[in-house]
């Protein structure tokens, strides 16, 4: 978002950074036997904003999403996540529209004038991609809602509270795959809850590649 | 305890705010009479037994809800959007 502050002044004080710098060290951790039961992945520089359908206008903001994304608007406790992009349900009439970088969503204002509020996120959430074979194991021990196969899998959503802090999580697919967005002032207190219920099975953290 | 959000499914109630009985309505302030006000504001019930009430889930979707308890058992016998419920009333009066 702030390219051109970067451009014009690289050696001002105000650079931007990651939400994860300075909390998250990358590499091998925790339990040191076997492989990583655990794989954390740091988002950085992905575009994020709040969807709120106007009164009455959600028929609309269906129409314009399916145009403009080619993704439908998910259905309550939903998640319609393909690659980078997706629509993730929130509240009632409220979701999180997903891109590959901020850019990606630059025009949404415009495009849903009338028929939705949109509020640019990118930078006020923090956000990382739990797998690998132990992902549920670990959710487990911090998230209050059932997340077995049966009651939770691939393309669903929850609102819902991790060691008193506010996430949004969907699961992106069976491996399993989760994705957990944290209010990015909180980053560094997430992070403690999730290398100390990681550390029992082994954790990789890597920075994304995307 | 734990609620049946009617969005969000059952969670635990640390996942909620608790406002208080969902049946007192503010009465029209030009047109009420102070002892009609003073009952809005302060008088409440305390009934040993169903109360509908209206909590907040905070922590989950925020939405306001209308949730029937019984006080003496805490068994959750409906959990209603409170705007629902509201748009409900007011088609009720219009009618």
């Amino acid at each position: 978002m702030s390219e051109a502050a970067t451009t014009r002044a690289p050696s001002s004080l105000w650079r931007p950074r990651g939400a994860w710098e300075g909390v998250a060290k990358t590499g091998r951790h925790g339990a040191a036997n076997g492989p990583a039961g655990i794989r954390l992945t740091l988002r950085e520089n992905f575009g994020l904003a709040t969807l709120i359908a106007a009164d009455g206008k959600e028929a609309d903001l269906q129409a314009a999403l399916a145009e403009r994304f080619g993704l439908s608007l998910p259905e309550t406790g939903a998640a319609h996540v393909e690659g980078e992009r997706g629509l993730i349900w929130s509240a009632p009439g409220q979701w999180l529209a997903l891109a590959p970088s901020p850019q990606g969503l630059r025009d949404l204002p415009e495009v849903l004038r009338g028929v939705a509020a949109v509020t640019d996120q990118s930078d006020s959430r923090a956000l990382v991609r739990i797998s690998g074979p132990q992902a549920r194991a670990l959710l487990a021990k911090g998230v209050a809602v059932d997340l077995h196969p049966r009651a939770f899998g691939p393309g669903r959503a929850a609102v819902t509270s991790i060691a008193h802090i506010g996430v949004q999580l969907w699961q992106r697919d069976a491996g399993p795959t989760y994705e957990i967005a944290v209010a990015r002032s909180f980053a560094g207190s997430f992070w403690q809850w999730l290398e100390h219920a990681a550390a029992e099975f082994g954790y990789e953290v890597e920075a994304s590649a995307v | 305890m734990r609620i049946r959000c009617p969005y969000c499914g059952e969670r635990d109630n640390g996942e909620f705010s608790y406002l208080g009985d969902a049946a007192p309505q503010r009465p029209d302030g030009l047109e009420a009479s102070a002892q009609a006000m003073h009952d809005y504001v302060y008088l409440r019930d305390n009934p040993a037994g169903t109360i509908r009430e209206l909590w907040y889930h905070a922590a989950g979707c925020r939405s306001w809800l209308v949730v029937t308890r019984d006080t003496r058992t805490h068994a959750i016998e409906a959990v209603e959007p409170a705007r629902d419920v509201a748009r409900a009333r007011r088609s009720g009066e219009a009618a």
